[in-house]
Parts: C-alpha cells; structure tokens; sequence
C-alpha cells in the first residue's frame, strides 16, 4: 500500500463527512436513499474497493452522528433511525436541557463506534469459517430472516402473510421486464425496487391527497413552530466525561448487544434498546436523557455491525443495511457482482484499515464542526431548506435509479410497489421484513412452483 | 391552485410549491441524467444527481420553509 492510497482514502472520508453532515442536518432525509445512490456513484466512478469501504464507513458514522442535532435541537427527525428519539428530546427540550443532553448523544455516538468496530470486526472473524457452509443457504437465509423479523415485530401474523404476496409482486415485475426484453433475461433488479419500498409511506400520503376529498379534510391552518435553544451546545470537554457512569454503562451495552444482532432492523433494535433499557428510571429527565444516549449508541452499532460483519464474513447482504443502504458494496454492476465484490477484494488488513481509518476521520471532523457550529447550521437550514424540497429531491433520485434499472416502465413498477409496501408499511409491515423478502423473492417464487 | 398548507412527513408543506419543487427537481435530474451519454451508466447517474442538487437549489430559492421560527431564551 502506498501513499497515495492513504491519501485518497482520507479524501474520500473528508468529502463523505462533507456531503453528509450538510444532508445529516436537513430534517426527513431517509437514510438509505441518500447513501445508496452516492455510494454507488463512488462505486460506478471506479475508485479503489478500499477507497469506495473508507467512503461508506465515513459516511454513516457522519450521517448518523449529525441526524441526531435535527432531532434534539428542533425535534424534527434526522432520518428514521432518529425518529424513536423524537418524544424524548421533545421532552427533554421542554426542560431546557437540551444543550447539555446534546453532548450526551454526541457522546453516545462516538462511544458506540469504538464499541462496535472491534466488535463486528472479531464476529466476523469469527463466522468466516463458516461462510462457506453458509452462503449456499443464503436464499433460505433470506426468507428465514423475513420470517424472524416477522416474529419479532408488533404485527406477526401481518407480516408473516405479507412475505409471499410481496414476493410474487417483485418477481412478477423481473419476469415481465425479462419477457418484454426491457432488461436482459436473468438481470435481477434490486436497487430501484427497495427504493420503492422505502418511499412507500410518502408515496401513500401523497396519492392519498390526490383524492380531492381527503385533500381539504387534510388542509391544516398553521405553519410549524420551531425554537431553536440560544446556546451553542459546547462540546470543548472531553467527550467521555460528559456521560454519568449509568448513561456510560447502558449506552455500551446496548452498543455491544445489538453487534450480535446484526441481521435484525436497525430501527427495530434501537426502539427495542433503548426502551427497555430506560424502564427503571422514575425521574422522566433521567429516563429520556438515558433513552436518547443509550439510542444514540446503538444506531451507530447497528449501522456498523450490519455492514462490517456480512461485507468481511460472508460477501452476500445478510442484514437490512447490508441490503439496504450498503448495497452497492455487495452488488453494482458492472463493477462489484455477488461473486467479486468488497468481500473478495480487499483483505482483513485492508478492511480493518479502511473502516478504522473512515470512522476516525468522521468523527474527528463531524464533532469538531458540531461543536462549533451546530446551532448555526440547525438555523441555516431551518431558515432557508424548505420540507417541499427535501421531499421532492427523495422522490426525484427514486425517479432516476427506477429509470436507469429498466426504463420508464420501471418508473410505474417502483411507483407499484411503493404504493403496496407504503400501504401494507402502515398496516405495521415494516421495512426490515419487506427488505427481506426483496431478496427472498426468487426463493419464494421457486418454492411455490416446485417445492424444496 | 390555492395556497394550502399540509401536514406531511414530519413537517409543514405548502401545496403549491411542494408540486412546483417536483416539478422543477423532477424535469432538473432526468433532464440532466438524459443529457449524459447514453451508454455511460456512471456518467448518467453523476449527471442526473447534478440535476438534482441544481433543482434543489432552486426550489429553496423560490420556497421558503412553511416554519415559524422562535429563539428559545434560556437553555
């Protein structure tokens, strides 16, 4: 390795914490559709598979760490993993105490990334020699995934119906795109469709207000009210010093357990986390200050133990941000293919260097910028991003990779399988399951046709 | 079309300029993205994400947030 390399790889990170603490401030921007379709820019660019790694982990850690200031200082969500802190900071905001909780989570943050990196990176060690026997069942895999995330959520007997009728409904568009010669027979679509179902519940309320009907009986009369605290959230001291030892010690935990849970929904595992783990607590400001910290933790662990430990382990998207917004790292043609991708081009050095190297570089520079200017950001965007355009830029950049997969045609089929993930979404679906059974969906279909 | 204000994903919206900031990010990006050559995928999706950033720009210039913004006194 040489020099050169190194410096591309903190280039890389520089410019991920760049574009994501800009995208990480604007409220609403979901998750996987910002870093799918840039990641995959980097990946199709052709940069070196341990640049393109650098790149990702920067950008996550980045990304998860700034959703959190949206959401604690005007309490809209960052994104979705931030939605489940909402109600606590909206408390936590009425007792004036958000400056002071902020450096918390921040803090929070940071600790889970030092949790989990070694972590996910010895658990894959760990499965690898297993990868072998494993990655021949990954179809099963797949639709047992489906089926436990189904188990485990609020709607079990919901979801558990659900997983075969989406199945038919991805294959049926493949099949129809194959048999009309708009792709290559055998060509599997993904991206577009797993955007379609991350846009669903916008897609639903926005065609719900189609209906003219539904449109004035939704007409509200205000504008929203935001206040923005005066003071910037100092965050001069040593950040572990900030977290009191029980806010230290549950914040870690959490980090540490969902590490092993890494094929299960990040949203998921964060409610569940930081839930449970603040019921003791009487004092409402202690319990939501825990809740929020310990969440804080855990969303960076999730997002790290899902990508690091299916990318070094085994190769194939074993876990919903390995499916989802990690993507391109497993599967973008022509470049990355499940056969030839991050997993068999770089080495465990490699790998360790560049997500070590990509996680440092993130927070080193996304903490010194939320220290000194994250009120004035928080004001910039509150005052000059409007929702519509956050909105409209989502639903634009699910419009081009839809055409780029197989066309305009493709455009209607994601816009079709927005609409029936958004509306089953809402019946208590959720997108964990749905990923899931995308990548069940041959499995599935093959089954039904011709048994195990 | 008349001025309405929506509740939606978290925040307020205005009818009109939410259909507008469609529009204009919505033409922006696929214009952009069929500019590029045409068997250049990269090239395609650099363009069509330029598009996009350029439409976005716009649309915050022409909109503004449907948000009243208060500066809390002590926190």
């Amino acid at each position: 390795m040489d020099a050169s390399l190194i410096l591309w790889m903190i280039g890389a990170a520089t410019l991920a914490v760049g574009i994501y603490t800009f995208i990480g401030f604007i409220p609403g921007t979901d998750e996987t559709s910002v870093l799918l379709p840039i990641t995959l820019a980097v990946v199709l660019a052709g940069v070196q598979p341990i640049v393109v790694l650098t790149f990702f982990i920067a950008s996550i850690v980045t990304l998860n760490l700034t959703n959190i200031m949206p959401t604690a200082i005007v309490n809209l969500p960052g994104g979705v993993m931030s939605s489940a802190m909402i109600e606590h900071s909206l408390f936590i905001k009425k007792s004036g105490k958000t400056a002071e909780v902020i450096k918390k989570m921040v803090a929070a943050s940071a600790l889970g990334v030092f949790i989990s990196i070694p972590l996910s990176l010895f658990l894959a060690l760990f499965l690898t020699p297993f990868a072998e026997s494993i990655v021949p069942y990954a179809p099963y895999l797949f639709i047992g995934g489906a089926v436990f995330l189904s188990l485990i959520s609020k709607a079990k007997v919901l979801s558990l119906m659900a997983i075969v009728p989406l199945g038919i409904l991805f294959m049926s568009l493949r099949h129809l795109y194959w048999g009309t010669g708009v792709v290559e027979e055998g060509t599997t679509i993904t991206v577009s469709f797993f955007l379609g179902i991350t846009v669903g519940p916008l897609l639903v309320s926005l065609f719900r207000l189609l209906n003219p009907k539904t449109y004035e009986a939704s007409i509200i009369e205000n504008k929203s009210t935001i206040t923005i605290p005066k003071k910037d959230p100092d965050t001069s001291n040593n950040p572990f010093k900030l977290l009191s030892k029980e806010e230290r010690s549950h914040a870690s935990l959490g980090a540490l357990i969902v590490n092993f849970f890494f094929v299960l929904s990040p949203v998921g595992l964060t409610i569940l986390i930081g839930e449970s783990f603040n019921k003791r607590f009487k004092d409402p400001l202690k319990k939501a200050t825990m809740s929020v910290t310990t969440m804080s933790a855990v969303v960076q662990a999730t997002y790290l133990s899902g990508i690091i430990i299916p990318l070094l382990a085994l190769g194939i998207p074993l876990s919903p941000v390995a499916i989802g917004p990690g993507n391109a790292l497993f599967r973008a043609d022509p470049v990355f293919t499940l056969d030839n991708n991050l997993h068999h081009l770089l080495g465990f050095s490699e790998f360790t260097l560049a997500v070590v190297l990509g996680a440092l570089i993130a927070l080193a520079l996304s903490y010194t910028l939320i220290a000194r200017y994250a009120l004035s950001i928080t004001k910039a965007v509150m005052h000059y991003i409007p929702h519509e355009a956050v909105l409209a830029l989502f639903i634009a950049f699910i419009v081009l990779l839809a055409y780029m997969d197989a066309g305009l045609i493709n455009i209607f089929g994601v816009m079709l399988i927005g609409l029936i993930s958004g509306t089953l979404n809402r019946m208590g679906v959720n997108y964990g399951i749905q990923f899931m059974s995308l990548y069940a969906a041959p499995q599935v279909v093959a089954i039904l046709i011709g048994g195990f | 079309m008349k001025k309405a204000l929506l509740n939606l994903w978290g925040d307020v919206v205005e009818t009109k300029a939410l259909v507008f900031s469609i529009l204009i990010i919505l033409t922006l990006t696929m214009g952009a993205h069929l500019l590029a050559p045409s068997d250049n995928d990269t090239l395609g999706l650099f363009f069509g994400i330029g598009g996009a950033m350029v439409g976005f720009v716009l649309s915050a210039m022409l909109f503004k947030p449907q948000r009243i913004i208060r500066e809390q006194e002590r926190d």
